[in-house]
């Protein structure tokens, strides 16, 4: 619908409602019907022809999954998307954001590699007047709005869980923990949660903590090699989903299934359920894309209807993550649309 | 260079003779040092994990020794498997889906040596060029998230990344099986002879009649060949094919490990052995280190100083003359 005929159908209504008031003689009840439609005339004039840049780290399957919620409510509310995907190379990033803010777009989102990378381009683009939201990390500069998990916290909740099931004699334990990249902040900030609730249990002994570049051949190996020194390991903590999936076969092929148990933060990615349900994971500490993307929505039209200078306030959604313990638990897993891509 | 080289061999030890000898110190510093490393299960384990390594580093030598550089060998692997896993996921049997993913691995080894012999281009930069491409049509076309998980129910081939009687890993007998096919083939084959007299010295053995432009097709379609079974082996352990392995460091731990045994970038040198011994040294230096729970950034210091000093005994046993110094230097 373009915005004439939006605006003709306003004044007719208009007209109507005038019509009906003085032949009627009464001037209360019929404002309503009118305000709600201005509600969403003024809705749409703010967001409509609104431009969006979306700066992911790579598009993988979370990101893909937060791009098609975003890319379909900013359609249906006749915005601009721009998505640059940098495949995991921070230069690329970094470069692809600084031409965005030249670009000038309304609202910038952009997901973090890690803490330093983005920040000075972050506080250069609410100067320039544009939106900044940041997904899932927030850099050490503070935007308009943050969107995502608090990494740290699901540290602490996934340690939490494991001392239930493997401390104070329950269990031999023992924990390894399966890093991402080793400069990542999201494992970083997701180690350090988990080494400060294990650090309160004594009977709890973190035996390996050590980094997989995301990779699940580098997991399995690792994992492999700490089941020689440790054969009685109780938990293994992995940060991702994909890498954990090798270390899980490492304990299928030691033939130790059912007493080295995987916790797993997942991104709610569908291979993370499959393979609980598979009973190769134990337990996943999932957040859901989906519900995430469109809290990323809500973030971006909330700033752009709000109408405050950028930069002048902080709002954070953090996402609530939950505890997927079998198929029951499958909604805490996304699924994307068939004819979705 | 034969009558030359032997007589190199008794005033100086081999490269790959001074690696194993690294690597025997470093076993005995290990087991005294660490307890938990002279057990049996750790040695399989260790054994488990260099065997992809290995696997890739053999394809790797061939192509070294007929004096080229294979950079597209790990994003072949990844691809090719990752073609593999869809057809087996669309209910084809596995071995024909095995069979498809191998005559991927295949045409893209073709295609390099196609480009680099017959069109011309450097090495380096064809098959820099030819992993990229590769890469980026497999995603835009097939596996949009990087990630491609084997479906439930191939058991049967998931063994081949677990153990066989005795708790010997199957990678382990993969590798060996590899070891033993491509130490044939460059030893008792023309082929294989023919390689070596490609590395060394390119001209002279055009113009003594050898195909060279054939040969070099065959050097880059082994290695990625032989990556694919490396590639294999990695999807039957994980049950999943993760595209990024692609751009990790994989690659330059496989190039490291060749040239640490002593198959040299100049080419026409090495051979199996060193393959198996660089590959030794790298699995028990990272073995001891997960062990020890050693973090990433001490590791990598340690793995640079190896390395560094393979390439100090690599410039002492073979000083670099007229000869050598075209390349890379």
């Amino acid at each position: 619908m373009s915005g004439s005929s939006s605006i003709k159908k306003m004044l007719q209504a208009g007209v109507a409602a005038t019509v009906v008031t003085m032949a009627a003689g009464i001037s209360t009840p019929s404002w309503s019907a009118e305000a709600r439609e201005e509600l969403r005339a003024a809705f749409d004039k703010t967001l409509k022809g609104k431009t969006v840049a979306w700066a992911p780290v790579w598009l993988g399957v979370l990101e893909s999954e937060w791009t098609r919620v975003m890319k379909a409510h900013f359609d249906d509310y006749g915005m601009k998307f721009e998505v640059r995907d940098a495949n995991f190379k921070s230069d690329v990033q970094l470069q692809a954001v600084s031409e965005l803010i030249n670009e000038h777009p309304d609202v910038l989102v952009v997901q973090n590699p890690n803490v330093t990378l983005l920040a000075r381009e972050l506080k250069r683009a609410m100067e320039a007047g544009i939106y900044v939201v940041q997904v899932n990390m927030a850099s050490n500069t503070l935007s308009d709005a943050y969107v995502g998990v608090d990494a740290r916290d699901m540290g602490r909740r996934l340690a939490r869980n494991i001392i239930d099931d493997c401390g104070g004699g329950k269990g031999s334990g023992e924990v390894s923990i399966l890093e991402g990249e080793a400069t990542a902040a999201y494992s970083l900030d997701m180690k350090n949660g988990a080494l400060e609730v294990f650090k309160t249990d004594p009977t709890i002994k973190v035996v390996s903590s050590q980094p997989t570049s995301w990779d699940a051949n580098k997991a399995g190996e690792i994992t492999a090699t700490v089941l020689q020194q440790h054969p009685d390991l109780c938990a293994i903590l992995s940060v991702w989903g994909p890498q954990a999936a090798g270390a899980a076969q490492a304990i299928k092929a030691a033939g130790k299934t059912d007493k080295a148990k995987i916790y797993v933060a997942s991104d709610g990615q569908p291979a993370d359920c499959d393979l609980l349900e598979q009973g190769l994971f134990y337990r996943n500490l999932s957040y859901r894309a989906d519900t995430q993307g469109e809290a990323i929505v809500d973030a971006v039209i909330g700033l752009l209807q709000n109408g405050d200078k950028p930069g002048s306030k902080r709002i954070a959604y953090y996402t609530t993550p939950a505890w997927v313990k079998s198929k029951d638990d499958r909604a805490f897993c996304f699924s994307v649309p068939k004819d979705a891509k | 260079m034969s009558a030359d080289s032997a007589r190199w061999r008794l005033r100086k030890p081999s490269q790959t003779m001074a690696v194993f000898a690294m690597c025997v110190v470093l076993v005995f510093v290990f087991s005294v040092a660490l307890k938990g490393f002279m057990t049996v299960g750790n040695l399989f384990a260790l054994a488990r994990n260099i065997s992809i390594l290995g696997i890739l580093a053999l394809g790797m030598a061939v192509v070294v020794i007929g004096r080229g550089l294979d950079l597209s060998q790990v994003a072949s692997l990844a691809v090719s498997t990752a073609v593999a896993i869809i057809v087996m996921n669309a209910g084809y049997p596995t071995a024909l889906a095995l069979f498809a993913g191998l005559l991927l691995a295949i045409a893209i080894g073709v295609l390099n040596g196609f480009l680099i012999s017959v069109v011309e281009m450097p090495p380096l930069l064809t098959t820099l060029a030819s992993s990229l491409a590769v890469l980026g049509i497999t995603r835009s076309t097939l596996v949009p998230h990087y990630v491609v998980y084997l479906a439930k129910g191939h058991d049967a081939f998931l063994q081949l990344g677990g153990n066989i009687a005795g708790g010997i890993p199957a990678p382990l007998v993969v590798f060996a099986v590899a070891a033993l096919f491509v130490h044939l083939f460059l030893s008792w084959t023309v082929a294989g002879r023919s390689i070596y007299a490609h590395g060394d010295n390119p001209d002279a053995a055009r113009l003594t009649g050898l195909p060279t432009r054939p040969l070099t097709m065959l050097e880059y379609a082994l290695s990625s060949a032989i990556g694919y079974v490396g590639g294999v082996v990695m999807i039957s352990e994980t049950a999943l094919m993760h595209l990024q392995v692609a751009e990790s460091t994989l690659i330059f731990d496989v190039i490291m490990v060749v040239v640490l045994g002593g198959v040299s970038l100049v080419g026409g040198r090495g051979n199996v052995l060193s393959v198996v011994v660089g590959t030794l040294l790298i699995g028990v230096l990272l073995n001891g280190m997960t062990i020890m729970d050693m973090d990433v950034q001490t590791q990598n210091i340690i793995k640079g100083i190896v390395l560094l000093v393979a390439i100090v005994l690599d410039s002492y046993l073979h000083p670099r003359d007229e000869e050598t110094s075209k390349q890379g230097d």
